[in-house]
């Protein structure tokens, strides 16, 4: 790389601040599988509740943990930590009505 | 009267005794032998009529004596069923050993017998009743993967983070040699160096460079695979992918000729000339070979003409490409750089995007996945081609047939552009000028004032008035000038 000794590239007067890219492309461009498993822990929980169904509690917590995990850091941790609370209760509450284990489908 | 009061008197006493006696009877279990058969005859008969005709007589008597009579016949109902039932056994068990005693008891033998044949079943008790931990297997198991979940996260986390600094430490002293901004969040109130990386997630990391000839500054996104989530893990699993470098060079506009350029692997130039609004534009033939120039099969070239092929593929150039083929995904110079199209639900957008004169680089990190820090070292030389390429932006200009010929490419995409959206903008400019009526009517109506409110009206129909006559000049031009 041959870059001249003598002239240094750098121009402190030429200094511009950091800009971060428009919000209103961005999210279209962006990995929606954060939304999308919080929407469907969401679901999952509410299922789980209103239908008493252990299986659906324990993917609304699973969903809940990936979509935590894909989130970017701008986004609200309440709601992610909203899911995730959603997501415990279903569980405990589905255990609470009816102690016995999940038995499996097949 | 009388005497028959001393009659049923002596009846009641005989069934009392007889009571009695049917009542040892009945705490004898073995009933062998039976003392009163003079009276069973007697029994069966006249006991039942007894039994009415007291209560019938007795019921007639004196109130006074009616609930202790009633309480008597209903004892005496109840000893009569008794003594009914007694009978009834005394029938049958006339004879000390009557054959046909055991006559209902012989299918009872059989069966036990029967059932001594079958073997016995002993069948397990539901998993659902049982209280052992064995039996939430699957809770345990649901469990396990959670915390198999979380100890991934963690791992994959702290990996990115260090393949991130590790890359850093690699690039910092080029980096800083080269521009006086090195890292900014945007935050700060003044320009200072943070000297660290933008975290904008567990695998994308952000670097902000500016202060420096040509460009107005270079953005680094580090787009690490998404190891702290197990999924994506697991899917990779099936399809290798690469971590990938991304770095932006934003470049001054006089420091840019106008043209357009890619090259990189075949299949991410056909994947960019699909997504990519300028190269869809201005280029587009099919990515060519660039085994002309020296290149190796694996590398094509999409360009706007010819001669900026030429221009670009100087010695330097071509030795960075041959030496890190591998780890190019694709570089793409533009001065009409707006982003991937933008796919709008009404249509076409009324306005040409925003351009802007880019330089754009892709490069894998070696390793396809499993990556070490180490590895980031071969990404260095790679930055020397970028700071290569920012100079010789600057110093390759097009000759005046070339430059003549972009800006034709320049126009007739422009004029594409307005002719698709002449409708649309027809319609717009419509709207907004009905708009503008709407609003100046009802300004004139909420103006209280009459007089102020006729002035109004009368610029208004005066503004109108010229707009017309205006109107009727240019048709009257544009006819003597056809003529």
């Amino acid at each position: 790389m041959s870059m001249n000794s003598m002239s240094d590239p750098r121009r402190p007067n030429k200094v511009l601040r950091y800009k971060p890219p428009p919000s209103e492309c961005n999210p279209a461009l962006d990995d929606p599988t954060p939304d999308y498993m919080n929407l469907l822990g969401m679901i999952f929980s509410m299922c789980g509740l209103m239908l008493k169904l252990k299986w659906c509690a324990w993917v609304a917590v699973y969903c809940s943990f990936i979509s935590f995990a894909n989130s970017r850091s701008s986004e609200d941790t309440k709601q992610m930590m909203s899911s995730f609370m959603l997501s415990i209760s279903a569980v405990v509450m589905s255990y609470l009505q009816n102690p016995q284990p999940m038995t499996p489908p097949w | 009267m009388k005497a028959f009061h001393a009659f049923c008197v002596v009846l009641l006493v005989f069934g009392s005794v007889s009571e009695a006696k049917f009542d040892d009877f009945e705490d004898e279990e073995d009933i062998v032998e039976y003392d009163d058969n003079d009276f069973a005859e007697f029994e069966d008969v006249t006991e039942d009529s007894v039994t009415e005709s007291p209560q019938r007589v007795i019921t007639t008597e004196d109130d006074e004596d009616e609930t202790t009579v009633e309480l008597e016949g209903q004892d005496e109902n109840q000893e009569g069923d008794f003594e009914d039932a007694d009978t009834q056994e005394g029938d049958t068990e006339s004879e000390p050993y009557d054959d046909e005693e055991f006559e209902g008891y012989e299918d009872k033998p059989d069966t036990s017998s029967s059932k001594n044949k079958d073997p016995i079943t002993i069948v397990d008790v539901p998993a659902h009743l049982q209280n052992s931990w064995e039996s939430y297997y699957l809770e345990i198991l649901m469990v396990t993967g959670l915390l198999a979940y979380i100890m991934n996260y963690i791992i994959g986390k702290n990996k990115n983070s260090r393949l991130a600094q590790a890359w850093f430490n690699t690039h910092r002293e080029l980096l800083e040699s080269n521009f006086t901004l090195v890292g900014d969040d945007g935050t700060n109130k003044e320009a200072t160096s943070t000297g660290k990386l933008n975290q904008e997630n567990e695998h994308i990391y952000n670097l902000w460079c500016s202060g420096r000839v040509c460009c107005e500054g270079m953005l680094i996104q580090l787009r690490f695979l998404k190891r702290q989530d197990l999924l994506n893990v697991l899917a990779r699993m099936m399809r290798p992918v690469c971590d990938q470098v991304q770095i932006k060079v934003t470049m001054n506009d006089e420091d840019m000729d106008t043209y357009v350029f890619a090259v990189g692997t075949r299949k991410a130039l056909v994947r960019l000339q699909k997504e990519m609004q300028d190269l869809s534009e201005f280029c587009s033939d099919k990515p060519k070979s660039g085994a002309k120039y020296g290149l190796p099969d694996s590398l094509a070239i999409l360009s706007e003409m010819g001669e900026v092929t030429e221009g670009m593929m100087d010695t330097k150039m071509v030795h960075f490409l041959t030496h890190y083929a591998d780890k190019i995904e694709s570089i793409h110079f533009s001065d009409q750089f707006s982003g991937p199209k933008i796919m709008q639900e009404e249509g076409q957008p009324l306005k040409l995007p925003d351009t802007k004169r880019t330089l754009l680089f892709t490069f894998n990190v070696p390793g396809s996945g499993n990556t070490y820090p180490k590895d980031m070292e071969a990404l260095l030389p790679l930055m020397n081609m970028v700071i290569y390429s920012i100079d010789k932006a600057k110093k390759f200009r097009l000759n005046r047939e070339g430059k003549q010929k972009a800006d034709k490419n320049r126009a007739r995409v422009e004029e594409n552009f307005l002719k698709l959206t002449h409708v649309q903008r027809q319609e717009a400019a419509q709207s907004r000028r009905e708009e503008k009526k709407r609003a100046e009517k009802e300004r004139i109506m909420n103006e209280e004032d009459p007089e102020k409110q006729r002035r109004l009206e009368e610029a208004a129909l005066r503004r109108e008035q010229k707009k017309l006559e205006k109107k009727q000049m240019k048709m009257k031009q544009i006819k003597v000038k056809a003529m």
